[in-house]
């Protein structure tokens, strides 16, 4: 026990050690990130009040209704920690240097994996924990809740709910690895993407939201009768049905009813972390081998991948005279390439972006949106436009934001030859920005598509797209090369640092700053169309102009930032 | 054809590098000493414009590094004390791509690397990943993309460092060679031994501070013995 604390207390003096920096720069950063992070929790608190107050006070879906909706979200909450944990902890669990070393001191492999797996929990969870709580309290503030509520919530409830999510997901990964080395990697991973996108399709499929409230309103007023049939078996063994449970039953005074919730909350959590140290004990050593041998093994093995007109030395083309005019460009572009393609935890990636895009593309076109009352019409709009924009920020954040971090160290080379780093940044803008917008407006075009949205507006959500896609590959581009971490070589771990959590939330600032931009003369469009068949663009006119000055005064401040960042000392 | 003038780099209020300057003439060997921390790797940063010095100059065949930076960047090759390589990357295709950094021809890239292989012996690796070196792989590997494009200087940390006792030969008489054909060296080191086999002329660094700078003399040789001298000033 006293090497683990040992090795703990290390790490979170390290950590506090370089939050409470004091030179002028890290001061910078600390108030930047606390003004962030800050403005971004007080905003999801007073998000989550206003809705918890809408759905109550306004729509009367009633408490139940309203906690089935907050299951539905938890569950939500819940993949994406599970996801973010799985993703995170193969590089830290199995690839960091640090474990190399640890692994040399006489320390159990258990205790290994307890240390990696809170360093893993926390580098990749707290960005989400602090979205939770903030809901959680916004929620709490409605019902007027004591404060001993929101301690027990976060600590006994909250906490062992996300704690659930990492201890899955770091067991899921560790069992993973010791069945690829009996089937293969590639096998194992097709049958693991399929198992794991059908859960959730039937989770959503028995827990539809469309469906639920259609159900439920059936009975209306008499909600309760359809108590009885509401709830899918499979879904009472979830975590996050126990959480609102418990919130359910607190929030209309039952304890008795809530305090088995709690326990199954608890027991569930330690007797998963006590399972983690069983396992650990037994496969975390063997795993961790196989991973080492699976990473020495894999150069080995020739990549059969090959475009001849992209390789180095190949004769110049067609393709170099219209896109690598000068041999700098030429070389720059065919490195990024074949690092991108030659590195699965890049490409895998980007092909599970592509699927969840699809997903999201084919549930719009099974909504009926185009219908109803101009505030309808103006919230699906924005709804589906705000969805577009954060599937855009996680594609810019998890591709965009690590382009300049994976120069890596090797940034020496590029740094010490005769390239103007201007240029340099420019290039990686370039390539960035044009994969981001066919990102975008395929998504904008065809979800509007879907919608049914009038040629006029597919003009507007195509154009405020594009200023969308310019302006978030700019920030995060600006940011990545502020926050640069060349001695980190997995891009995961850079797209989940804390500089690109921070770049995340400005992100989001900006897509609710668009929001608010389009909201009031959006519905007034949309009252105009009521009324006469053609007009109403005149509202819409101004607001794009709007967004697009804003949009272009972010984008010149992040590259102004990320040009003077790479410019920078190379250490 | 390497010129520092009164050179200073402060990382906040530590200085790390204090006023240095230094001229080395084309076709020199240069030394560079000094014990751990003394500032050789943040002197030969700031040459290299991976640091911009907080005051002072480096002027590489007569262009600022950090305001003509294109120019001076032409004329010298750079091999970092660890030879970090792109770990997806060939060795060949490292070189291609250094090559095409430094704006070559892929027909001369093609050829340089044809003589860099032999001269490096690298046959056995090239076309392998640079995730499956040894750091003596990547070391020569690293060389020959500093000499790939015929630099005027060649500014080296740490040459020897991590090679077998056959690559250390081969590097050695390369750079003897090269030396002999007009190339300019910057070399820093520990190896006490290189310098007295390789060096012209050197300087020792001590706390960011040039403390001794000697040539020399007729006989090809330096006064006194040069591990007792470094000792003694560096104490």
């Amino acid at each position: 026990m006293r090497e683990l604390l040992l090795v703990l207390n290390l790490k979170s003096a390290s950590f506090l050690k370089g939050l409470l920096r004091l030179d002028a720069r890290s001061l910078f950063k600390t108030l930047t990130s606390l003004l962030i992070f800050g403005g971004f929790a007080v905003g999801m608190f007073l998000l989550s009040r206003g809705v918890t107050t809408y759905l109550l006070d306004t729509a009367h879906i009633g408490s139940f209704l309203f906690h089935r909706f907050l299951s539905m979200l938890l569950y939500v909450f819940f993949v994406t920690v599970n996801v973010g944990n799985i993703i995170v902890c193969y590089a830290t669990l199995y690839r960091s240097q640090e474990v190399d070393f640890l692994m040399s001191l006489p320390i159990s492999h258990a205790k290994i994996f307890l240390i990696k797996f809170v360093d893993n929990f926390f580098y990749s969870s707290s960005t989400l924990a602090l979205i939770g709580l903030a809901v959680l309290l916004g929620y709490g503030s409605y019902f007027n809740l004591p404060w001993y509520f929101y301690f027990f919530s976060v600590f006994f409830i909250f906490m062992p709910f996300m704690l659930i999510a990492g201890v899955v997901a770091v067991l899921t990964l560790m069992l993973l690895i010791k069945i690829a080395t009996r089937v293969g990697v590639r096998l194992l991973l097709a049958v693991m993407v399929t198992v794991y996108v059908s859960v959730i399709y039937v989770y959503f499929r028995t827990t539809n939201p469309v469906q639920l409230v259609g159900e439920v309103m059936k009975h209306y007023p008499d909600v309760n009768a359809y108590f009885g049939y509401l709830d899918p078996p499979l879904v009472r063994y979830l975590p996050n049905h126990w959480v609102t449970e418990f919130l359910y039953w607190s929030v209309n005074g039952n304890v008795e009813r809530a305090i088995p919730y709690f326990l199954l909350l608890m027991l569930s959590t330690v007797g998963l972390i006590v399972l983690a140290g069983l396992l650990a004990r037994k496969y975390y050593y063997k795993t961790w081998l196989a991973a080492s041998d699976a990473q020495a093994m894999k150069g080995m093995k020739r990549s059969s991948f090959r475009l001849r007109f992209l390789e180095f030395g190949s004769r110049p083309g067609v393709f170099h005279s219209f896109f690598l005019r000068s041999p700098q460009a030429e070389a720059l572009f065919k490195r990024d390439f074949w690092m991108f393609f030659r590195d699965p935890s890049q490409w895998l990636h980007l092909l599970l972006m592509v699927v969840i895009i699809l997903i999201f593309l084919s549930s719009i076109a099974s909504f009926e949106l185009h219908v109803g009352q101009p505030l309808m019409r103006t919230v699906s709009f924005l709804v589906v436009f705000l969805f577009n924009g954060f599937l855009i920020a996680s594609v810019a954040l998890r591709f965009v934001f690590p382009a300049v971090s994976l120069e890596s160290d090797c940034f020496w080379c590029v740094r010490t030859a005769p390239v103007d780093l201007k240029k340099l940044y420019f290039h990686k803008l370039r390539y960035a920005f044009v994969l981001t917008l066919i990102v975008t407006e395929v998504l904008v075009v065809g979800s509007a598509t879907f919608v049914g949205d009038d040629a006029f507006l597919l003009w507007v959500a195509g154009l405020c797209g594009a200023c969308m896609a310019f302006t978030l590959t700019s920030m995060h581009l600006g940011a990545g090369s502020y926050f640069a971490l060349y001695k980190e070589k997995n891009p995961i771990r850079v797209a989940s640092s804390h500089g690109a959590s921070l770049t995340f939330l400005g992100s989001m600032v900006y897509l609710g700053a668009i929001t608010m931009i389009l909201v009031v003369p959006l519905h007034q469009y949309f009252e105009s169309r009521m009324f006469t068949a053609v007009g109403g663009t005149v509202w819409l006119y101004l607001p794009v102009v709007v967004i697009a000055v804003l949009s272009l005064l972010i984008a010149c401040a992040s590259t102004g930032v990320g040009l003077k960042s790479i410019r920078g000392d190379f250490k | 054809m390497i010129e520092l003038r009164n050179v200073t780099k402060k990382f906040g209020s530590f200085v790390a590098v204090d006023n240095i300057s230094l001229k080395i003439e084309k076709g020199q060997f240069f030394g560079f000493l000094g014990p751990n921390g003394a500032g050789k790797t943040t002197t030969i940063k700031m040459m290299t414009g991976l640091y911009e010095p907080s005051g002072g100059q480096c002027l590489i065949d007569g262009h600022n590094i950090h305001s003509n930076s294109l120019p001076a960047k032409r004329s010298f090759g750079y091999v970092p004390d660890q030879p970090f390589l792109y770990e997806k990357l060939t060795g060949r295709e490292f070189l291609y791509f250094v090559g095409g950094l430094f704006q070559l021809p892929p027909e001369t890239i093609a050829q340089r690397t044809e003589e860099v292989m032999g001269r490096f012996e690298l046959g056995g690796f090239i076309d392998k990943r640079a995730e499956e070196y040894s750091q003596g792989m990547r070391q020569r590997i690293v060389l020959s993309a500093a000499l790939l494009h015929d630099p005027k200087v060649l500014i080296i940390d740490e040459p020897i460092v991590g090679l077998d006792p056959r690559s250390a030969r081969l590097v050695k008489d390369t750079l003897k060679q090269k030396t002999r054909e007009g190339l300019t060296v910057f070399m820093s080191t520990h190896l006490l031994e290189i310098v007295e086999e390789l060096c012209d002329r050197i300087a020792i660094i001590k706390s960011g501070r040039i403390i001794h700078e000697e040539a020399q003399n007729e006989a090809k040789q330096f006064n006194g013995h040069l591990e007792e001298m470094f000792l003694e000033l560096t104490k």
